[in-house]
């Protein structure tokens, strides 16, 4: 697809680092503040998403990135369950999703055991999956109005 | 009251949309305005006056929480809406590859 104008492209250029930077903080301290992993990880797919429609992209490019991100996805949902098993293996009685690590005091960062950690695959997931979903129409039209 | 209202108006205008209108994408974003006024419906529901987000903090005293439960449900139910609206798109490209527009009369002038 096309780009857009220089304006655009210009402030796309100065606020999209700051939309992902917003996006890991949001997602980092879910356990603290609202937000968590979904709403991070939507903010952090919009800046990616901001980048592609402004700077426009190549058919070919738009399916090598489609393939990255879809492999990102499926390695979350991996960490995921790996978290999960590990708290089965290491937790004493044997169940999916025990807290196993130290909970620390409360407000801190780093704090809550392993919530933060899902959180961050949590965010992953999403993040990866809302950009293949985006990247998949985008190709699906381009291939339909070829 | 008068809030929970204002949602089944916005309810309506998205039945409006699906009822009336003619284009394609429009009768989907009428969809999407029909999942989320009942999405912010649910959300409504599990609000308390007064009430803080339902997070363990440090100063935590006898204070309110709002509901927690809407609130998890609502986000699964926007992840599905995602997945609905993803779906009605893809179909509606399809439909515009196999008869070049998007009015629904057209399509079924063009069918016999």
């Amino acid at each position: 697809m096309k780009g857009m104008t220089i304006i655009v492209k210009k402030v796309t250029e100065i606020i999209c680092g700051v939309i992902f930077l917003y996006g890991i903080y949001i997602i980092v301290h879910g356990h603290l503040t609202p937000g968590g992993g979904f709403a991070g990880g939507t903010i952090i797919a919009g800046s990616f998403i901001l980048l592609v429609l402004a700077f426009g992209s190549e058919f070919l490019a738009l399916k090598k990135e489609e393939t990255g991100s879809s492999i990102l996805e499926s390695s979350a949902i991996l960490i995921f369950i790996v978290i999960a098993a590990l708290g089965m293996l290491m937790g004493g009685v044997g169940i999916f999703f025990v807290n196993f690590l130290p909970k620390g005091t409360i407000g801190q960062l780093i704090s809550a055991g392993v919530i933060p950690l899902f959180n961050i695959a949590v965010g992953m997931e999403v993040a990866a999956a809302l950009l293949t979903i985006f990247l998949a129409l985008l190709i699906y039209r381009d291939e339909v109005l070829k | 009251m008068i809030i929970y209202i204002l949602t089944v108006f916005l309810f309506l205008i998205g039945l409006y949309g699906v009822i009336a209108k003619r284009n394609l994408i429009k009768i989907v974003i009428g969809i999407a305005l029909m999942e989320y006024s009942v999405n912010l419906f649910l959300i409504l529901i599990g609000y308390v006056r007064g009430g803080t987000a339902p997070i363990l903090t440090e100063g935590l005293g006898q204070k309110v929480f709002v509901d927690p439960l809407p609130q998890a449900m609502v986000l699964t139910a926007i992840v599905i809406g995602l997945a609905t609206t993803a779906l009605l798109l893809a179909i509606a490209i399809r439909i515009y590859k196999k008869y070049g527009t998007f009015d629904i009369r057209e399509i079924k002038n063009l069918k016999g």
